[in-house]
Formats: structure tokens, C-alpha cells, sequence
């Protein structure tokens, strides 16, 4: 047997033995910490159940900061990403829309304004010279929506606020209002909801002071000029078609969503005019 | 109270030592115990401090450089319910200005409030202990990022079980301290109590103090050789001869009285043989002049006189030479007595005699005869044969408000210095020599009274002083 045959007959017996999928690159999903970000339960469900419906191996690859997440779809470093919907809007000609959750039979959510549950505050006004918590800066919920009705009073969260922290995290703002280290905090309202059912003890001693009018839910995104990829057409229909099957349907039920739907860029026109707003301070 | 303690017994006394010691090295032990438990203690509580707050120190390090107060709040709050036992009960951090970042419990140390409240009684990590009996410690702790000072870290300790365990190990060393030492104590009563039966029955036989001590009956000592028999044994023999001394002493006492009346017995023997003369040349003259009444009358007068004086004599000698004279009181005759005794031994030497006495019956007979007349007669033989040839010697008796005063005065050369000390001290009487002057001395003490001695002018005055006792106590 000479050497050239041996060798062949190793490499062939490797490829053979490898899982069939191991061949191809895993797709590249991108989460920011938008929701349960320390359930790994919910998260591997969310894997397998895109895993199983694509057929493909899916990695999912989690960052803190939006800007992280933003960034890596915008490189190229991962394939698709759920994003929020002030990012999405903030690089709007470079991204495409892949779906919008739907929540509560909306594919829209709202953010919280939210205090220690004894404090007497009863609107943003009240909270003039406390700590305040904002999730990200690069949040709607947990950020834009507060930033932009001070700047509709004409104030900054810097000048309006003794101090305003980022904590990178909707429930760490949640954490954050809720163990007193800051007055008050701005949370989106689904993750707060989420929250109450699965960690009551965490939102009972918060308290709702504002909601926000209802505004485009975090989208999932991927890069416009990837759109047409095959890979990341089949992902967001992948996507949109989770429902139909039990695994997929647990999974959003985990993630206390209805489904997901293919939506449009008008979803988004409430956090738009925010953006507006804030920059045109 | 020492002298009650001097009192009890000394199986008692060694019980109470022995306790007393067992005390003194419970509490040494004690102390060493606690000491090192204690130092063990602080020893761990350093290095779980040194571990907490430098892991602390350096995942805190970076955001207390970049004030954080997220990133400082989440890893004390992860540190908090990840870390096993209770032993931390909070963390507070501030930046480098001293103001806070964030702590365990936001509302005990709000973001932005100074740390001063809570750095005052903290100690750094090296120096934490839970000695002074606080259930909580401060420890504090600077953060430093390569090298610079970024900010303080204080976390309180709960040290609850330690000052428990260490109150727990005091008491059980107290309760065990206390039992092994009433065991001992105990064990030391009925052990001394046996060894020092001997002793007890050697106390018991000492007799209290200024008592005769009486010997120990033979069946009482116990059959042994040891050193305490032979102590009870030498004891005995001790005994035996201070009461053959006693009796020793009083036979010489008894015999001074004789002796006193032997220095007399030549005086006296004049004071006989002199009116003896004038009698036999009374009888003479009765017989020249037996048809002469009015002579032989005379001379019947003057034979009467002669022979009552040599009847007073002789009966102040008998009266001296009585063997037993207890119970009999002092009286004036008693003196008239000494003086019909002592003045011809006055007379034979050419001395002078002043005799005074001024005190009734009454007040007399208050006291005992014999040991007064011979103290009296002593102290007289001693003044005269003390004074020169020609020189004068006194007696006089006088009544105070609650003395009776015996004096003798001489004009001799005063008392010699061992004269001195048999008369005035109870030291030991050097062999030779009379007993007289000590003989004074014990009846004087016998009666409670007081004897001082006075040298001036060339005159001895030797005082005696007793107490008159009231009428209704018996002589």
C-alpha cells in the first residue's frame, strides 16, 4: 500500500465520519442583551429551535453594548442580529429588515419610566436631580424615549439628572431601580413585563410612573447588501416561520413573544420622529 | 477577718490555699486559652478579609478608575450572593475623593454620599480582629490601579460566631475551671484532713494562747515512725518539762518565804535575846525585893510588857512562816506584822525606817494578805539590805482613786541591771542569784498590777500598783 493511498483513505474516512453540517459555516445570529440576557435556558432553546427549523448549525453570539452588536452586523462579523429599533433606524440604508416580533399581538412594545415602588414621583418631571438608569445608549426603550421627552422639556439627562448611569441591560436597570441604587430608571416594557411574570420578586418593588406611546418592537436585522444572500433569506424566513413548529413555538413562548412577522420600516416612524426630536435639541 | 482566717482549721486553710491556687492557674490557663484562640480567630478572619476585599480590590480596580457605578454595584451585588457563609454583610466603595460609587445596599450608602461614616472605626485588613466583642468589623482597603490610588473600599464583617464561639470557649473554661477546682479543693480538704489529724491533735494539746499545754494520751498518737509521730512524741516530753518546771518555780516560791525569814533571823534573834536580859533582871528584883509590893509590882509591869512583846514576835514569825494563807484578806495588822518583822533588821544596821500607812480595812481588805505581805517583805529586805549603814529606808501604803500604792524607797545605789530585769521583765532569770526580785514580779502580774521603778536624788522608789477590786468580787 503505497503512502499517497493511506492518506487518502484517512482523509476520506474523516470527512465521512464529521456531522454532515460541520462542513458548512455556521450562521452568525447576533442578540443584544434586549431581553432575558442571563436566561442561558431560553437562549440555547432560541438556538436549537433556528437550528432545527434551518437545518443549519446557528451560533449565537452575544455582546454587551448595542453598539457591539450594531457594529459586528455592520462589519460582517455575524450574519443577522436582533437589534432595537434606534439602531436599526440610525443605519437604516445599510441594514434590511428580516422580521418584528410581535408582542402582545402588536409588533410593538412600549418603554417604562419606573421608580422604587414607595417613591411619590408621578411623571419624569418629578425626578428632576435623582441617579437615573438608562439601559444603552443606543437604546429606544432605555434610552432615546427618555433622552428625547427632556429634550422636549428642554432638558438634557445630564443637566436634568444628579447623575444618569448606562447598566447596559434592561433588567439590570430593573436591578438597579429596584435595589435603590438609582431613583429611577427607563426599561423597555416588554422585558419589564417578561420580568414580572418570571421574577416577580425582581419588578415588585418598582413602580411604573410613564409609558411611552407604542413603538416599533427591536427588529431583526441584517446587512442590505446580504439581503438577497440565500443563507440569510432562508434565516429570516426561518424566522417569520417559527411558529409552526412546536420547538419554535416554545421557544416564543419562552420568549413570551406571538410570533414573528415580516413588518416594514413604518413601524418604526414613532422612534424616528424621537430621533428627531433629541437631535434637533 | 485575717485574724478570723489565721483561726479556722488548718485542713481548711490548706483547702482554701489549694483552691485559691487552682483559681490562679485557671485563670492563667484561661487567659492563654482564650489568647490563643483568639489569635487563631483573628488569624483566619484576616486572611478571609485579605481574600474578599483584594479579589475585590482587583475585579473593582478598573471601574472605580472609570467611576463606574454600574460596573462597581453589579460585581459587589454578584460578590454579595455568591459569596458562601454570611460573613460579609456589606461593601461600600468610593472613588478617590471619598465619594461613593456604590455598595451592597444602595440605601444604607447612596451613590454619590461621602464614605467618612463608615471609614472612621475601620481597620486595614492586617489589623482586623474580632477581640473587642463587636459583632461586626469594619475592614477597609485602598483600590489601586498600576500603582495609583483610585479609590477605598470598606466591608463590614459579621463576627457574631467568633465572639460566640470565643464567649462559649470562656465560659466553658470558666464552669470547667470551677469544677476541677471545688474537685480539688475537695480532694484537698479530705486529703490534708488525714495527713494533718496529728497536727490538729498537736494544736488541740497546745492549749490557747498563755494556756499550759497537756500532753497527748498515748492511744491518740498514732503507731507510725513518721515525722509527725516523732513531733507528737517530742511534744509529750516538751510538755512533761514545762510542768515539771512550773512546779520547779513554785517550790521555790514557797521557799523564798522562808528564806526571807532566814535573812531576818539574826535581827530577830536580838529582838529576843535583847528584852530577855532586862527580864531576867526583873526576876532578880522580885526575888531581892519580894517583901517590897510596890517593887515587885513594878517589876510585874515591866516582866508583863517584855514577855507581850516576845509573844508579838513570835507570833508575827508564825504568822509569816503559816503555810496556807489563801482567802485571807489584807488588813492593817498585816503590816503592823511586816514592821514588828523588819524593823530590828533596821535597827541592827542603824537605819532609818519611815513607815506610813494610809488606807483602811475597807478598802484593804479588798485584796489578798499573803502575796501583798510577801511582795512587801521583799521588796523591804531588798531596800534595806540595799541602803548603807545609817542610811534610811521607807514603806508607805497609799489609796488612789482606783489603785492601791505599795512603795519602798531606799537611799542605796540603785538597782544593779539584772536586778532591773528580774524585777521589771519577764525575761529569763540568769542561774544564780535570789529569786525575790522575779518573785515580786509574778505575784505583782498575778494580781494584775504594775511595778515601775524611779532613781532620783540618790533615792530607789520602787512603785507597785494594784487594782482595787470592787467589794462584791471575792479576794
Amino acid at each position: 500500500m503505497d503512502r499517497r493511498r493511506v492518506l487518502g483513505g484517512l482523509g476520506a474516512s474523516v470527512a465521512l465520519s464529521a456531522p454532515a453540517f460541520a462542513r458548512r459555516a455556521a450562521f452568525r445570529f447576533g442578540l443584544t442583551p434586549v431581553f432575558l440576557d442571563n436566561d442561558a435556558n431560553v437562549i440555547e432553546r432560541l438556538r436549537t429551535a433556528l437550528s432545527d427549523a434551518k437545518g443549519d448549525p446557528i451560533d449565537l453570539i452575544q455582546r454587551r453594548t448595542y453598539q457591539e452588536i450594531t457594529a459586528s452586523l455592520l462589519d460582517g462579523s455575524v450574519d443577522a442580529a436582533w437589534i432595537c429599533g434606534y439602531p436599526f433606524l440610525q443605519h437604516r440604508d445599510r441594514l434590511a429588515l428580516l422580521g418584528v416580533p410581535v408582542w402582545r399581538g402588536r409588533p410593538q412594545y412600549q418603554s417604562y419610566l419606573i421608580v422604587r415602588a414607595e417613591d411619590q414621583a408621578k411623571a419624569l418631571a418629578d425626578l428632576r436631580g435623582g441617579i437615573h438608569a438608562f439601559s444603552d445608549p443606543n437604546s429606544n426603550s432605555g434610552y432615546l424615549v427618555t433622552a428625547s421627552d427632556l429634550a422636549r422639556m428642554d432638558e438634557t439627562p445630564e443637566r436634568f439628572f444628579s447623575r444618569a448611569i448606562f447598566t447596559y441591560g434592561h433588567r439590570n436597570v430593573v436591578r438597579a431601580v429596584a435595589d435603590g441604587l438609582t431613583r429611577s430608571g427607563s426599561v423597555d416594557g416588554y422585558v419589564w413585563e417578561a420580568l414580572a411574570s418570571v421574577e416577580p420578586s425582581l419588578t415588585a418593588p418598582t413602580r411604573i410612573v410613564a409609558k411611552s406611546e407604542w413603538l416599533g418592537f427591536p427588529p431583526f436585522a441584517a446587512r442590505a447588501d446580504r439581503a438577497s444572500d440565500p443563507n440569510v433569506r432562508r434565516f429570516g424566513k426561518v424566522l417569520r416561520g417559527l411558529g409552526a413548529s412546536p420547538i419554535g413555538r416554545e421557544a416564543l413562548q419562552l420568549l413570551f413573544l406571538d410570533g414573528i412577522q415580516q413588518g416594514d420600516t413604518t413601524l418604526f416612524n414613532g422612534i424616528a420622529a424621537r430621533m428627531a426630536e433629541l437631535s434637533g435639541r | 477577718m485575717l485574724r478570723r482566717f489565721d483561726a479556722w482549721p488548718i485542713t481548711i486553710r490548706v483547702a482554701l490555699a489549694t483552691a485559691v491556687l487552682m483559681v490562679l492557674l485557671g485563670l492563667a490557663a484561661s487567659q492563654q486559652v482564650l489568647s490563643t484562640l483568639g489569635r487563631l480567630q483573628d488569624a483566619r478572619l484576616r486572611e478571609y478579609a485579605r481574600l474578599h476585599v483584594e479579589g475585590l480590590a482587583v475585579a473593582l480596580g478598573p471601574f472605580a478608575l472609570h467611576k463606574d457605578v454600574w460596573e462597581v454595584y453589579d460585581t459587589l451585588d454578584r460578590a454579595r450572593t455568591n459569596a458562601s457563609g454570611q460573613r460579609i454583610l456589606f461593601t461600600v466603595v468610593a472613588d478617590d475623593r471619598g465619594s461613593v460609587l456604590a455598595a451592597t445596599d444602595p440605601t444604607r450608602a447612596p451613590v454619590d454620599s461621602g464614605i467618612d461614616a463608615f471609614v472612621g472605626d475601620a481597620v486595614p485588613v492586617g489589623e482586623v480582629s474580632a477581640a473587642n466583642g463587636s459583632s461586626v468589623v469594619r475592614v477597609t482597603a485602598p483600590l489601586s490601579v498600576q500603582g495609583r490610588d483610585v479609590g477605598q473600599i470598606v466591608t463590614e464583617l459579621d463576627v457574631a460566631d467568633l465572639v460566640a464561639q470565643r464567649r462559649g470557649a470562656a465560659l466553658a473554661l470558666l464552669a470547667g475551671n470551677a469544677i476541677a477546682t471545688l474537685m480539688l479543693a475537695l480532694a484537698g480538704y479530705f486529703v490534708m484532713s488525714r495527713m494533718l489529724k496529728p497536727v490538729e491533735l498537736l494544736a488541740g494539746h497546745m492549749g490557747k494562747a498563755g494556756g499550759t499545754p497537756h500532753p497527748i494520751p498515748e492511744a491518740a498518737i498514732p503507731r507510725s515512725n513518721s515525722v509527725l509521730t516523732r513531733l507528737l512524741r517530742n511534744f509529750n516530753d516538751m510538755a512533761g518539762a514545762i510542768d515539771a518546771r512550773t512546779e520547779a518555780e513554785r517550790r521555790l516560791a514557797e521557799r523564798e518565804r522562808f528564806v526571807s525569814l532566814g535573812r531576818l533571823s539574826s535581827s530577830l534573834a536580838h529582838e529576843i535575846n535583847n528584852p530577855l536580859g532586862g527580864l531576867l533582871n526583873t526576876t532578880d528584883t522580885i526575888r531581892t525585893y519580894a517583901d517590897r509590893p510596890n517593887v515587885v509590882r513594878q517589876s510585874v509591869e515591866l516582866l508583863d510588857r517584855g514577855l507581850r512583846h516576845l509573844r508579838d514576835v513570835s507570833r508575827a514569825i508564825l504568822e509569816e512562816n503559816r503555810m496556807d494563807r489563801s482567802g485571807q484578806s489584807l488588813s492593817r495588822s498585816d503590816f503592823e506584822d511586816l514592821r514588828l518583822l523588819f524593823e530590828p533588821e533596821t535597827i541592827r544596821r542603824r537605819q532609818r525606817l519611815d513607815w506610813r500607812i494610809d488606807g483602811s480595812d475597807d478598802i484593804l481588805g479588798r485584796l489578798p494578805s499573803a502575796p501583798i505581805r510577801q511582795v512587801a517583805l521583799n521588796l523591804l529586805l531588798n531596800a534595806s539590805s540595799a541602803a548603807p549603814e545609817g542610811g534610811s529606808v521607807s514603806m508607805r501604803i497609799r489609796e488612789t482613786e482606783d489603785t492601791l500604792e505599795l512603795s519602798v524607797t531606799d537611799d542605796g545605789p540603785g538597782l544593779s541591771d539584772t536586778a532591773r530585769t528580774r524585777l521589771l521583765s519577764e525575761a529569763p532569770v540568769a542561774p544564780g542569784g535570789g529569786v525575790g526580785l522575779r518573785l515580786v514580779r509574778d505575784l505583782v502580774t498575778g494580781l494584775d498590777g504594775t511595778i515601775a521603778c524611779d532613781r532620783s536624788e540618790g533615792t530607789t522608789e520602787i512603785t507597785v500598783r494594784l487594782p482595787r477590786r470592787r467589794a462584791a468580787e471575792p479576794c
